[in-house]
């Protein structure tokens, strides 16, 4: 469940890593060292960056200056959730895998970082790796099997480490998963029994430079996860000072080839140059700037005017330009050149939470499928360009495993009213009924909900709107369904994006029925279809990863035309673009759309 | 030496009408204040002008629905095939004006705009005056009783008075918006809710002006001679406020009433603008500005000043008026 | 003299404590009226019950309502230590507790947005306070001419327009059609005064229109009082010119009221210009309010509401401690 500011994300699958995937290894996706083929330049044309490189240059030094509309959850990188703090987080943290830095498909694959080659198992639930020689942190000292242990560790500290993925709790706990999503078996380093805080028993380091996984059931996708931050080394003394646990975050230590320098939270940090790190075992790093500057400019349209004006650099959230910025970049040619109007992998969508009547019945759930207007839920997010493309279904074209169909014919996305209505009555409410529904109060928010508002005031339904802030809307607005129910909110607006480019976990969190969370979850809908929940168990366990995708199908329309709780609105798309001082200039499928950060360069 | 007969105009009884035989009674009836305030009002022609525009603004703010029918719109509807996708902006120029849309549409949504403007008068004009009535009830109740009564009762209301004061008054105005906002009274339906919410909350924070003012007036009025003459004939204190101060005040009333409609007009769009006003769909002036604000009115500035215009109009309608009003009440006032 | 100081600052605690208890109560009661506890909206993300239960003996958030209010003046003066075993984190004096967002102290990030809130208050204030006055003075004795026409109207469209319409105006106007000046974007004085002053000068600009406006008719009515009084007419029997007349006796009983409005008005602003900030996009101590009541961040909004008040207060303490200076009749009421 990847966030940026506005979308919260699952895992979707990607085509083309299962393509890769499907060659023959247990190991998916996996195949492919760091380099591969060099991909080629691109001409600077409009959307260049999605399948090329642009402005590739090898010149060395300068500073980057990027900017966001806000500052990272966490820096940590066992704790960060948002899509553009994981690209981030390429520049200082290495893990023992990571994507492939290249644009396209070939960005999907995980490549091994740290580890010497991608993880190997015999059975799918045991899985090797072995560490590079040389690796140092930033202050000097060596980066054993040890650290990459302790950092994992780190995770089932929930009560201090929140915040990020919790996979590596559900696959490496020892003994069962209790119903807040905790491992009861072991609570992490802190509380670690064993002295030297490594008591977790189902990590094996037998050297320094090897580290075994024993998992609790069969995970193809394990070198995935293994290129989640999560993934990173952590220095043990450091983290067991007052400066580490919860305040590791302002200065995690570096692997990469650039460290913290200074760290304002909420306003600014720099980085600069790790003089500890080799490029010599690094797969793909170049670290062409010689600093980096992050500033937070809470407005969004002076964001815009300062790219376009080659003061800052790059937009690091990635969530696309404002409407005034979007004008201008598609009536000026010269401009419109050298954006890039990349696929996110997001879906956007209303969840109908099934718990609020009168929700409960299918019937009323259906007539919402057909009032909604996607087209004006289109318009108020930018349009086919800076929106995206009128959704069908919760898994867009770039998966693989979608299939095209639509449960609910609607006119080409402007609602079909007679048969909304033909629904209402089926449920029981001829003449409508008021409900609450929730979204963020940001601009595209706002315009989202009064959208959906009048589309379904066409039927009788009534939307009492209620707003959530940004920065807390999928943890505490709508994560505690509790507080849903206890309000009324029968619709809830969110967005969902790529973990990593497989199947699991898109799914999973969004309408798994036993991962129902009591606070931070992300099933908003309550879904809890045992059907569902038997065919995302067969998806996991499939280690065919084109049976895993037609399995992926197959939970989209069972969702969509038995269950009825998630409505698909767009597939998402964002329309973004740099200062003219940037070089090597790509779009990560992977990242959701976001550049590659770590391969910027100044001219 | 001129006899005092023929002099016009003076507020004070004429008595010798009997002796002037061929003098027209007419030429030295007197006048009440009330008189005199009318007469000097209607030569103010920039107050005249103001009051006939507040007129017209609350028939439109009452006939809202008669209007946007007559023009044909609905200030809810989304007219989506009149916006240009990609730029988020209406078709035509001029923020899409045409003879089906007077003021043009909105972007993004495409909803009319006159239709929202004149149910944005309606919501304006309830807020504000619903809101001054309150301030006017507890800010003369407090400011008569703290004035007349003088000693630890004065003491106590002015330090309330204070404290309000102290307050922030806009952060707490969201604040409590957020607080309270969102749930609903029985009977009322979420909108009047809301509407009731702000309406309170407006005039809870603005008595404190008039308290003070009237507090003021009454300490004054005190001293006078007729007071003190209604006291040692036995008048009851309640008998005193209600039949010689208060009629008194009444022209103060009026003025301070006049000129608070526009600052809480201003306060209702304020809060609007910072997004704790009315609910949506409900059409305000302050939350048009709002959403022009937001990356628009850059690429459509009619979005932003057509609610602009009309905040503006009413604001100085009442402010003219009221200006003018003060005038004419008080007799020593120079322009 | 100083036994009225005396009152007045014994006062001013009262009053500032009564602020901070109201404030208090009310934002500890937002939590419960919108479903969630403090404890919660701390944990951060995804909280589980430990997280919840630890969170709540670090920030001893089960004690009663009196008892932390208690804890927390305490923090105002001497600080305070967040421990719940694993977890500590020092507040230094005055602490007015953590964000629940960002878990930074309070009154640090109350700091580091103070320089924008102070530099858009002081530079404007400068601006409105010379210009409206002297409007109003030169409206009042050239009464009835066309200057004074102009001048009146415009100041009556001043106080008529909404500050954020007629900011929304000058950017699109100024910044985005002409290019005259850069977006708004604020940049510190200490880095760059040029940058600083140009950034700022739309907001100062539009703060201004409003607040001039108003002095120029404030000045200009007690000018004409003034300008009508007795002393005046004497002054001018004894033979003095006009300008003395004006100069030495008229204008300063014009301008006392002004000069304590204007510390009032200026004690407002300093709690943060709301609605400028949100326009502008200028992220001050204002901005940092609306911010933390939207994201329900409890003990942000508690510190910003006492700051402000505190400095609304104090204005008015030393606006009366003036007066009382001038007119020393208020000092025995």
């Amino acid at each position: 469940m990847r966030r940026t500011s506005l979308v919260r994300y699952g895992t979707v699958a990607t085509a083309m890593a299962l393509l890769v995937a499907g060659c023959g290894s247990s190991s998916s996706g996996g195949g492919n060292q760091g380099g591969g083929e060099k991909p080629k330049p691109a001409q600077n044309v409009f959307n260049a960056g999605t399948t090329g490189i642009r402005n590739a240059s090898d010149h060395k030094g300068g500073t980057l200056n990027f900017i966001a509309d806000g500052d990272c959850d966490y820096w940590d990188p066992a704790r960060t959730y948002y899509g553009f703090c994981w690209d981030m987080q390429r520049l200082f943290s290495r893990g023992l895998m990571a994507y492939n830095a290249a644009p396209g498909d070939s960005g999907l694959n995980a490549v091994p970082d740290l580890a010497t080659e991608a993880g190997t198992s015999p059975n799918g639930k045991d899985w090797t790796y072995h560490l590079k020689s040389g690796i140092k942190f930033e202050d000097g000292s060596p980066v054993t099997s040890k650290n990459i242990k302790y950092g994992i560790e780190r995770v089932f500290a929930q009560s201090v480490i929140n915040g990020g993925p919790t996979y590596v709790i559900t696959f490496l706990c020892p003994g069962p998963i209790n119903t807040s999503g905790g491992c009861d078996a072991y609570k992490g380093p802190y509380a670690d029994k064993d002295p030297n805080h490594l008591g977790l028993s189902t990590i094996d380091t037998p050297d320094d430079n090897t580290i075994v996984f024993h998992l609790n059931k069969v995970v193809g996708d394990w070198n995935y996860i293994m290129a989640l931050p999560a993934s990173t080394p952590v220095p043990i003394a450091y983290d067991q000072s007052p400066k580490g646990g919860a305040h590791y975050t302002d200065h995690p230590y570096s692997t990469g080839p650039y460290k913290f320098d200074t760290y304002t939270a909420g306003k600014s940090l720099t980085l600069v140059r790790n003089a500890m790190w080799n490029q010599g075992n690094d797969p793909f790093r170049k670290a062409l700037p010689d600093k980096i500057v992050f500033t937070v400019d809470a407005n969004d349209d002076d964001i815009d005017q300062r790219i376009l004006t080659n003061i800052a650099d790059v937009n690091i959230s990635g969530t696309g330009v404002q409407p005034t910025a979007q004008a201008k970049i598609l009536s000026n040619p010269t401009l419109k050149a050298r954006a890039d109007n990349p696929v996110t992998g997001a879906t956007r969508y209303l969840a109908i939470e099934s718990k609020v009547a009168p929700f409960d019945n299918v019937h009323c759930r259906r007539a919402v499928q057909y009032a909604v207007s996607k087209v004006d839920w289109q318009t108020a997010r930018g349009g086919p360009i800076g929106g995206g493309q009128v959704a069908t279904s919760m898994l867009n074209p770039t998966v693989k495993g979608f299939v095209q169909f639509d449960a609910y014919p609607d006119d080409n996305g402007n609602g079909d009213i007679a048969k909304a209505k033909d629904e209402l009555k089926q449920c029981g409410k001829p003449n409508g009924f008021t409900t609450h529904l929730a979204s963020q109060n940001s601009g595209k928010g706002t315009r989202v909900a009064t959208a959906v508002q009048a589309a379904l005031k066409r039927v009788g339904i009534n939307c009492i709107i209620d707003l959530g802030n940004a920065a807390t809307y999928y943890s505490q607005f709508i994560g505690a369904p509790a507080v849903n129910r206890a309000k009324g909110r029968g619709l809830l607006v969110a967005g969902w994006g790529a973990d990593w480019p497989t199947g699991y976990g898109f799914f999973s969190s969004l309408i798994d029925g036993r991962k129902i969370l009591p606070q931070g979850n992300s099933n908003y809908s309550e879904t809890n279809d045992p059907k569902i929940n038997d065919m995302i168990d067969q998806a996991v366990a499939a280690t065919d990863p084109n049976k895993a995708a037609q399995i992926w199908g197959e939970v989209d329309k069972q969702l969509m035309t038995e269950d009825a709780t998630l409505v698909p609105m767009t597939w998402d798309k964002a329309l973004v673009i740099n200062s003219q001082n940037v070089t090597n200039a790509y779009i990560m499928l992977s990242l959701l759309g976001i550049y590659d950060f770590q391969a910027l360069g100044h001219v | 030496m001129t006899a005092p007969l023929d002099v016009q105009g003076s507020a004070t009884e004429a008595q010798p009408e009997a002796v002037l035989g061929g003098v027209e009674a007419k030429a030295i009836e007197g006048r009440s204040l009330g008189q005199i305030a009318w007469m000097r009002l209607k030569r103010d022609k920039v107050a005249i002008v103001g009051g006939v525009v507040v007129i017209l603004l609350i028939l439109v703010a009452i006939f809202a629905g008669v209007i946007s029918s007559l023009a044909g719109q609905d200030p809810y509807a989304y007219h989506s095939n009149l916006i240009d996708p990609n730029y988020s902006t209406p078709k035509g120029g001029w923020g899409g004006i045409s003879w089906d849309h007077l003021l043009g549409v909105e972007p993004v949504s495409g909803r009319d705009i006159f239709s929202r403007i004149v149910y944005g008068a309606r919501v304006s004009m309830i807020i504000a005056f619903l809101a001054t009535g309150v301030s006017v009830i507890i800010g003369v109740a407090v400011g008569v009783v703290a004035g007349y009564f003088g000693g630890i009762v004065d003491q106590l209301l002015s330090r309330l008075m204070d404290l309000l004061l102290a307050f922030p008054l806009l952060l707490f105005a969201i604040a409590l918006v957020y607080v309270i906002g969102d749930s609903s009274l029985v009977g009322l339906g979420d909108n009047n809710t809301r509407i009731f919410v702000l309406v309170i909350i407006i005039g809870f924070f603005n008595w404190p002006y008039i308290g003070r003012i009237i507090r003021g007036q009454t300490l004054s009025l005190r001293e006078k001679e007729y007071i003190e003459a209604a006291r040692s004939l036995g008048a009851s204190p309640t008998r005193i406020l209600f039949r010689e101060i208060l009629p008194n005040l009444v022209g103060p009333i009026l003025v301070y009433s006049t000129l608070i409609i526009p600052t809480n007009i201003l306060f209702e769009a304020a809060l609007s603008f910072l997004g704790v006003g009315v609910r949506p769909p409900q059409a305000s002036w302050g939350a048009m500005l709002s959403d022009a604000s937001q990356g628009l009115f850059q690429i459509d500035p009619e979005y932003m000043i057509v609610p602009g215009a009309a905040l503006f109009i009413t604001v100085i309608a009442f402010n003219l008026f009221g200006d003018g009003l003060r005038d004419a009440l008080d007799p020593r006032s120079n322009r | 003299m100083i036994q009225y100081i005396i009152r007045r600052l014994i006062l001013v605690v009262v009053l500032m404590w009564v602020v901070s208890m109201v404030t208090f109560a009310i934002f500890f009661l937002i939590p419960s009226a919108t479903g969630t506890s403090p404890a919660v909206l701390f944990a951060g993300k995804a909280p589980t019950p430990d997280t919840i239960a630890a969170v709540e003996v670090k920030f001893g958030l089960k004690d009663s309502i009196p008892v932390q209010y208690g804890h927390f003046v305490e923090g105002i003066f001497v600080g305070r230590h967040f421990d719940n075993g694993a977890d500590k984190s020092y507040c230094p004096p005055p602490c007015l507790g953590f964000s629940f967002v960002n878990n930074q102290p309070v009154w640090e990030e109350i700091v580091s947005d103070l320089p924008v809130t102070l530099s858009l208050a002081a530079g404007a204030s400068i601006m409105w306070l010379v210009t409206g006055t002297a409007v109003g003075v030169l409206s009042a004795l050239k009464r009835r001419t066309i200057f004074d026409r102009a001048a009146m109207g415009l100041a009556l469209a001043g106080v008529s327009l909404p500050i954020y319409f007629t900011g929304l105006v000058l950017l699109d106007l100024i910044s985005y059609k002409w290019g005259i000046l850069p977006n708004v974007h604020y940049v510190g004085i200490t880095d760059n005064p040029l940058s600083w002053a140009r950034n700022l000068l739309l907001p100062w600009i539009a703060l201004t229109f409003l607040y001039a406006a108003l002095y120029a008719r404030l000045t200009r009515a007690g000018m004409l009082e003034t300008m009508g009084e007795d002393y005046i007419r004497t002054a001018r029997a004894k033979g003095l010119t006009e300008r003395r007349v004006i100069t030495r006796h008229a204008l300063r009983a014009a301008l006392t009221p002004i000069v304590t409005i204007f510390g009032l008005d200026l004690g407002q602003l300093l709690g943060g210009a709301i609605l400028t900030e949100y326009t502008f996009g200028l992220i001050g101590v204002g901005h940092l309010s609306i911010d933390a009541i939207s994201r329900q961040d409890l003990p942000v909004i508690m510190g910003v509401t006492l700051f402000a008040a505190f400095f609304i207060v104090f204005a008015n303490l030393v606006v009366d401690v003036l007066y009382a200076f001038v007119d020393p009749r208020v000092r025995y009421s």
